[in-house]
């Protein structure tokens, strides 16, 4: 009988094989993990990896926080106390999620730098550039939104000035406060509505720039340094 | 070196890269390595600033709706907001010291727009434009000139920004004794408009301590309001009003503690309307204190 069976090595892999061979996972796995990149490339060029680790436990924390605030204006501030004050370890991932934030601000400005200083945007990583940028912009986004959900005074004092720094546009300024408060001023819908950005619709977005952005860099490869002393010479093609 | 044209430095580019991945390292593990290095030190100075902010948590208050004060990192939560409660100075987070203080700089209604929009917008054009921007096919610092220009500028007038920002006027800010200045720090006025001497850093309306404004248009916009302005006649007495614009056109335009440029169009009525008005006109910043 036991002849019908294969080893118990190759059972133990069946699982992985048959997903592989359906996906392909394996394989493009094995095409991010083993390419290469240029030798002499610098410790400067962990900043973008130090970020998807910042946007993943920004995302994790964020899901942890979300199962227990509720966002409404009369009870918002009572959950975000809860969790400070009673949940378990609540207070760090609070923490981390408040302070995960500023760093992650810190280190898109460095990563940003880092592609300056290296001339990376160059031909032709010009897409990763632009995907990255947008990746800015929305973080920032990401940060004012979050902002209102602990509805403190300062919370709710600066997004007021925030929203109305927005309504001094011409023509679609003030449609955009409008759209943003759900209406004249701050209110439950206008709390619902920034949750919903902040924790669905930003993020999504954001996430899926990321995916592009990180596909873009695999594809065209790291930027060696441009002080590297890696050329070509005659002969060595 | 001749110039070349944009196919040469294609192909130029993509034999030396070919070349470079040739003779280089595989991803992992060794740039994954140093990714891992890299990323637990970030997990770790996030989770010790969570730890550091946490342990000078004060205790919760008994009251509810308060705020749990903390220690340098601020407090765990600052009390539940209140619409109703109008003296609260807005500051955004660190990170938008530099919009903030851009607002601050062009204050005055016709500058507004250059502040509030027009700079952001062409900001956030040059930043994901850049690549188009800049022409230039050399990645070494030393022949890119301009580009280290900008590099160099950019973080200075960012820095500078969101410096002068987190030193925005009266961010507790103390009122001064002249004769007006608690009833205006304590009032209406101070939720828009920074004035050093009041104390006060609203930044809605244009800033008293920029702007020298006389006696009658203080008094004229007290009364009828204008623009954003809402009229205040019926909120407070002539009195008030005189006391108020007395203690704005005799002190605005100037650091606090000064007389300002329009001092003179006032004297005739302040400071005594502050003193006919009573209460906290006629106080100085002790009546404010336990407000």
């Amino acid at each position: 009988m036991s002849t019908l069976l294969p080893p118990p090595g190759e059972i133990a892999r069946m699982p992985a094989d048959w997903v592989a061979e359906r996906s392909g996972l394996l394989s493009f796995g094995k095409y991010m993990l083993f390419r290469n990149v240029p030798k002499d490339i610098s410790w400067l060029q962990t900043l973008g990896s130090a970020l998807l680790t910042v946007f993943i436990l920004q995302a994790t924390t964020g899901v942890l926080l979300a199962m227990y605030y509720q966002p409404d204006p009369a009870t918002a501030w009572n959950t975000i106390a809860f969790i400070t004050n009673d949940a378990t370890l609540g207070w760090l991932v609070r923490g981390m999620h408040k302070w995960g934030s500023s760093i992650m601000v810190v280190l898109l400005f460095l990563h940003m730098g880092r592609t300056f200083l290296f001339g990376a945007y160059k031909y032709p990583r010009e897409m990763t550039w632009i995907t990255g940028a947008l990746i800015f912009i929305l973080v920032m986004a990401m940060s004012f939104t979050g902002y209102l959900l602990v509805f403190d005074e300062r919370a709710y004092w600066a997004t007021v000035v925030g929203v109305n720094i927005n309504g001094t546009a011409p023509i679609l300024g003030p449609a955009l406060s409008y759209i943003l408060m759900v209406g004249p001023e701050i209110s439950t819908h206008t709390l619902s509505r920034f949750y919903a950005l902040h924790m669905l619709v930003l993020p999504g977005a954001i996430g899926g720039l990321i995916a592009l952005h990180m596909l873009l860099v695999v594809r065209l490869g790291v930027t060696s340094p441009p002080w590297s002393r890696m050329k070509v010479t005659e002969g060595d093609v | 070196m001749p110039r070349l044209t944009a196919r040469e430095r294609r192909d130029r580019y993509q034999r030396e890269y070919a070349f470079q991945k040739r003779h280089g390292k595989s991803f992992f593990p060794h740039a994954v390595f140093h990714d891992t290095i890299v990323s637990l030190i970030v997990v770790g100075i996030i989770m010790g600033m969570s730890v550091l902010w946490w342990a000078q948590f004060e205790p919760v208050p008994t009251e509810a709706g308060v705020e749990r004060a903390g220690g340098i990192l601020g407090p765990a939560y600052e009390g539940r907001a209140d619409p109703g409660v109008e003296e609260y100075d807005p500051k955004p987070e660190w990170y938008f010291f530099f919009l903030f203080e851009l607002l601050r700089i062009f204050k005055t209604p016709e500058l507004l727009l250059v502040g509030s929009v027009i700079i952001p917008t062409l900001w956030m054009v040059l930043l994901i434009g850049w690549p188009f921007i800049d022409r230039n096919p050399d990645r070494r610092l030393s022949r890119r000139p301009i580009a280290l220009a900008v590099g160099v500028c950019v973080p200075i007038v960012l820095l500078t920004l969101t410096f002068y920002g987190s030193k925005a006027p009266g961010a507790g800010g103390e009122a001064s004794t002249a004769p007006g200045a608690a009833a205006f720090a304590g009032g209406a006025c101070s939720t828009c408009h920074a004035f050093a001497d009041a104390g006060t850093a609203g930044n809605v309306g244009p800033s008293l301590t920029d702007n020298a404004v006389s006696y009658e248009t203080a008094y004229d916009l007290i009364a009828n309001g204008k623009g954003g302005m809402p009229a205040f006649s019926g909120t407070y007495s002539e009195d008030e009003m005189k006391c108020l614009a007395g203690y704005v056109a005799t002190h605005s335009g100037a650091p606090a503690g000064e007389e300002g440029p329009e001092a003179a169009t006032a004297a005739e009525v302040y400071p005594a309307a502050c003193e006919t008005a009573g209460g906290l006109f006629a106080g100085a910043g002790a009546a404010a204190a336990g407000d």
